[in-house]
C-alpha cells in the first residue's frame, strides 16, 4: 500500500471517508461507520509505522555488520581477564626483583665486613652475579605483558569502531561513558595523552607559591 | 622516627620501605589503605606518614583530612606520593594540609630532597 500520498488525493480521500462515515452514522449503520473510522485511523498511523520499521531494518543491518552484543560483552570480559593477568604478572616480577636486590644488598654489606675469609668473599660475589642474571631474566615479563596489552588495545579499538558504526558521535559516547561511571581519579599521566598533568618541577613551584 | 607507609600496592610499599631504609629510616610499618592506616595511627605511635592518593576503601586525601581533623594526630607530617598530577589535586592536597607532594614515578633523590625539606621546615617552626 502506498505510504506517501499525493496531498490533493489525500484530501479527497479524507473527505470521502468522512462523508461516508457521517452518512453511515446518520443511517444508523454502525458497521459502516466503524469501517470508515478505522480506515482513517490506519491512514494516520501508517507513516509512523513505516518509519519505525525502516529504523528497525537499518538498525538490524548495522548490528549485522558488527559483532553481536554478546560477542562484544565477551570480548570485554576477555580484555578484563587479560589485564588482571598483567597486574598479577607485573606484581610477581617486581616482588621477585625486590627479593633478589635485597639479598644483593645484604651480600654487599657482608663484603664490606673486615676480615671476611676469601672463600666467603668469592661465594658472596658469585651469589651477587647469579642474582643479577636472575634480575635480568625476571624482566622478560615485559615481553609477555606487552603482547597482552597490545591485544587488549585491539579489542578496545574494535569495540570503539563498533560504536562508531552505530553512528554515535565520539563526544556522545564519551558523555555516555562519563555518565555511567563516577568521574574517577586520573591516575598515572601518560605523556602525549594527558594534557592536564604537571611535572614534579611544576608541582614544586605550585607548592612553593602556596607556601609549602 | 617511626614512619607509616600507606599504599594499596605491596610492591610500592616495599620500594618506599627500601628507599627509606637507605636514608636511615628503618623503623617503618605498612597499611594498604587510608582506613587501615587511620586505625594504626590511632592505636600506635608514628612520627611521619608517607601515603598514596588513589586507594580503595579510603583514599590518601581522605586520610590526610582525617589526620588534620583528629586532635591527637593533626600535627603529624604527611608526605603524599602519588601518580595524581593535576594542578587542582596538588592545590587540594596543599589546602588539606599536606607537607610534601611527590609525583610517581619518582627517584630516590626526590624522596630524599622532600623529606629533607619537610624536616627543615618542621625544625624551623618548632
Amino acid at each position: 500500500m502506498a505510504v506517501v500520498m499525493d496531498a490533493a488525493m489525500d484530501k479527497a480521500w479524507l473527505v470521502q471517508r468522512l462523508q461516508e462515515a457521517l452518512a453511515a452514522l446518520e443511517a444508523g449503520d454502525e458497521t459502516g461507520w466503524r469501517v470508515q473510522i478505522d480506515a482513517l485511523a490506519a491512514a494516520r498511523t501508517q507513516p509512523m509505522m513505516a518509519g519505525l520499521s525502516r529504523l528497525a531494518r537499518e538498525l538490524g543491518q548495522a548490528l549485522g555488520e558488527l559483532p553481536t552484543v554478546t560477542t562484544d560483552a565477551g570480548e570485554l570480559d576477555d580484555a578484563c581477564a587479560r589485564l588482571d593477568h598483567v597486574v598479577t604478572m607485573t606484581e610477581q616480577a617486581t616482588h621477585r626483583t625486590l627479593d633478589l636486590t635485597e639479598e644483593c644488598r645484604a651480600l654487599t654489606a657482608r663484603l664490606g665486613e673486615e676480615a671476611l675469609p676469601l672463600l666467603e668473599q668469592q661465594q658472596a660475589l658469585e651469589r651477587i652475579r647469579h642474582n643479577l642474571t636472575e634480575i635480568a631474566l625476571t624482566q622478560s615479563y615485559q615481553d609477555l605483558t606487552g603482547q597482552i596489552i597490545r591485544r587488549v588495545v585491539g579489542i578496545v579499538r574494535r569495540v570503539h569502531e563498533g560504536f562508531g558504526a552505530l553512528g554515535l558521535p565520539p563526544e556522545l559516547q564519551a558523555q555516555r561513558q562519563q555518565g555511567r561511571h563516577e568521574p574517577a581519579l586520573a591516575g598515572p599521566a601518560v605523556h602525549g595523552v594527558d594534557r592536564h598533568a604537571v611535572s614534579q618541577h611544576d608541582a614544586d613551584d605550585l607548592l612553593s607559591d602556596l607556601g609549602l | 622516627m617511626r614512619i607509616l607507609i600507606v599504599d594499596d600496592f605491596s610492591t610500592m610499599r616495599r620500594i618506599v620501605k627500601n628507599l627509606l631504609g637507605d636514608l636511615g629510616f628503618t623503623n617503618t610499618a605498612e597499611a594498604e589503605d587510608g582506613h587501615a592506616a587511620l586505625a594504626m595511627l590511632q592505636s600506635q605511635s608514628f612520627d611521619f606518614v608517607v601515603t598514596d592518593w588513589n586507594m580503595p576503601v579510603m583514599t590518601g586525601i581522605e586520610l590526610l583530612k582525617a589526620i588534620r581533623a583528629d586532635a591527637r594526630l593533626k600535627t603529624l607530617p604527611v608526605l603524599m606520593v602519588t601518580a595524581e598530577a593535576k594542578r587542582e589535586q596538588i592545590i587540594e592536597a596543599a589546602q588539606a594540609g599536606v607537607n610534601g607532594y611527590i609525583i610517581k614515578p619518582f627517584t630516590a633523590l626526590t624522596l630524599q630532597e622532600k623529606l629533607g625539606k619537610i624536616f627543615e621546615r618542621l625544625a624551623a617552626s618548632a
